[in-house]
């Protein structure tokens, strides 16, 4: 490689592949973050479904970013229109509030409700605020157990508010590593220059190997293992550079490069 | 009676004077006086509310300009015809008029309730139910020089707070308006008066039963429900007495909410 184009471009290279793994490292323990503390904070609710919705858009869209509950998988990404029910006021007022049905009428009127086939009979929503700013809503229905369920009060409504703030710095947190994953993501799919094209497909080739794939899986449990504290980062460290040691010493190894 | 302080609008800057609130508001209606509700828009035809909506209209962006339009849209969201439900409990025949500013394109939260008050004002609607509120530094002038405007105007404005550590524009402008929080209390006549604090009024905001989507009800709980009660009381107020003042509203108030105090403190055997 003595041509320095070609210095440059691996150059480039690097910096872009670091910038989208950088990005990938950091949403998924963040996704995982938010979907955990949602479970925690449920529970200390006396809720079993909880979900969190952001702002999707400039108009106050809002986009379901994680859920909780019986189903949550039917609200992955399931959007809801700007001022458009309890999480669309919230998100427009910056009102916390806490809707229950009355006993006369048995379920709620809501366009979720109509698509998921789920009865929300009690629902306490809350803004999640970051800098000023209402970035999204957190949200908890009913409570475990059998219907009917009790209503949320204002202590639990006071509890949400201090819940809302820790998880608003998760989805911030969340949404900066995103925006960097999709930078890395635009500057591949956008890039016209040739040498770009290169790098695209030996990126997404890349991308698509077993290699590749096992490489990150492990950076990620290493991730995991040594954010548990000291102890685990010397025990990760000491075991790596055994492991290292001995491949080392070997003419051929089977377990690096 | 009730006597309050104030300044007799005819004799305004002359001198102060003091004028006898006769207790007759507590039978008054709200017949002839004019409630904005600065919201998701009203469903007028709930069982509660047939009749008593006289206008509608919601907001929409032409050319980077908000406009107003009439609204045959209902409400997007269910609270405001909750708050339209609760003032029409207190004073059922109050003149609601809607004014959407919930999910409009292309609005942004603080530029929609801000042209959702400028437009209240413009049309001198007595009594303005403000829900919605921001953090947004940028507002804050904007809406102090809105607020003066209603002041000078003779509009009550009664915004609710928020109940977070930051300050919410508007309802920290305690010199200008009516700022309201929620408390438990059950009774909807029984409201308290903060001297001091920031947000000075407190009325009923758990669990209030009131109007909602499909013709049904909701118990609600937020700072948002316990505006509409002082905005009701407001418009019992201002149907026997509509030459007060926003200042001498919120002295009358004051002026109830300690006589409340004295009535509902009372043990049950000495309140009559």
């Amino acid at each position: 490689m003595s041509n320095p184009d070609a210095n440059d471009f691996e150059d480039r290279l690097k910096r872009l592949f670091e910038t989208i793994d950088t990005a990938n490292l950091l949403t998924e323990p963040l996704t995982a973050s938010i979907k955990n503390f949602l479970e925690v904070s449920a529970a200390d609710m006396n809720s079993g479904e909880a979900s969190v919705l952001i702002r999707d858009g400039a108009d106050g869209d809002l986009r379901f970013l994680s859920a909780i509950g019986e189903v949550a998988a039917q609200l992955s990404n399931m959007t809801i229109p700007a001022g458009r029910g309890i999480a669309g006021f919230v998100l427009s007022s910056g009102q916390p509030m806490a809707v229950a049905d009355v006993g006369e009428e048995e379920t709620f009127y809501a366009d979720i409700d109509k698509e998921t086939g789920y009865s929300t009979q009690t629902i306490l929503a809350t803004p999640l605020r970051h800098k000023g700013e209402i970035i999204g809503v957190l949200e908890y229905i009913n409570r475990r157990g059998a219907p009917p369920f009790m209503p949320f009060t204002p202590d639990e409504m006071d509890k949400a508010a201090v819940f809302a703030d820790a998880m608003a710095s998760l989805v911030s947190a969340y949404e900066s590593a995103k925006l960097l994953h999709g930078l890395g993501d635009r500057i591949v799919s956008d890039a016209d220059a040739a040498d770009f094209s290169v790098l695209r497909k030996w990126l997404f080739d890349l991308r698509e190997t077993r290699e590749h794939c096992e490489m990150m899986d492990l950076a990620v449990l290493l991730r995991e293992i040594s954010s548990r504290g000291e102890i685990e980062r010397k025990m990760c460290r000491g075991i790596l550079e055994a492991v290292l040691g001995y491949s080392n010493s070997k003419d051929e190894t089977t377990y690096l490069g | 009676m009730t006597t309050v302080s104030g300044y007799d609008q005819n004799s305004f800057r002359e001198k102060p004077a003091y004028f006898q609130l006769a207790d007759d508001w507590r039978s008054a209606r709200g017949r002839g006086v004019s409630v904005a509700i600065i919201d998701s828009g009203i469903d007028a035809t709930h069982r509660d509310l047939q009749g008593k909506v006289i206008a509608s209209v919601e907001a929409r962006i032409d050319n980077k300009k908000v406009i107003f339009d009439p609204s045959a849209t209902g409400d997007s969201a269910g609270h405001g015809t909750a708050c339209a439900g609760i003032v029409s409990s207190i004073a059922p025949d109050a003149e609601l008029f809607s004014i959407k500013v919930l999910g409009a394109a292309g609005l942004g939260d603080g530029q929609a309730f801000l042209a959702g008050l400028e437009y209240a004002i413009k049309n001198r609607y007595r009594i303005i139910n403000l829900s919605l509120g921001t953090t947004k530094p940028q507002y804050f002038a904007p809406l102090h020089d809105m607020l003066d405007r209603a002041y000078q105007a003779g509009c009550v404005v009664v915004a609710a707070a928020n109940n977070l550590p930051q300050p919410s524009f508007p309802s920290v402008f305690s010199s200008s308006l009516i700022s309201v929080v929620k408390s438990s209390e059950t009774d909807p006549l029984n409201f308290g008066f903060r001297y001091g604090e920031v947000i000075e009024l407190t009325a009923p905001g758990v669990n209030v039963r009131t109007a909602w989507l499909g013709n049904g009800y909701r118990n609600l709980t937020g700072n948002s429900f316990a505006c509409p009660h002082i905005v009701g009381i407001i418009a019992l107020l201002l149907e026997k007495h509509p030459e007060l003042t926003p200042f001498q509203v919120k002295s009358a108030l004051y002026t109830i909410a300690l006589e409340n105090q004295r009535k509902f403190q009372l043990p049950d055997n000495l309140s009559n």
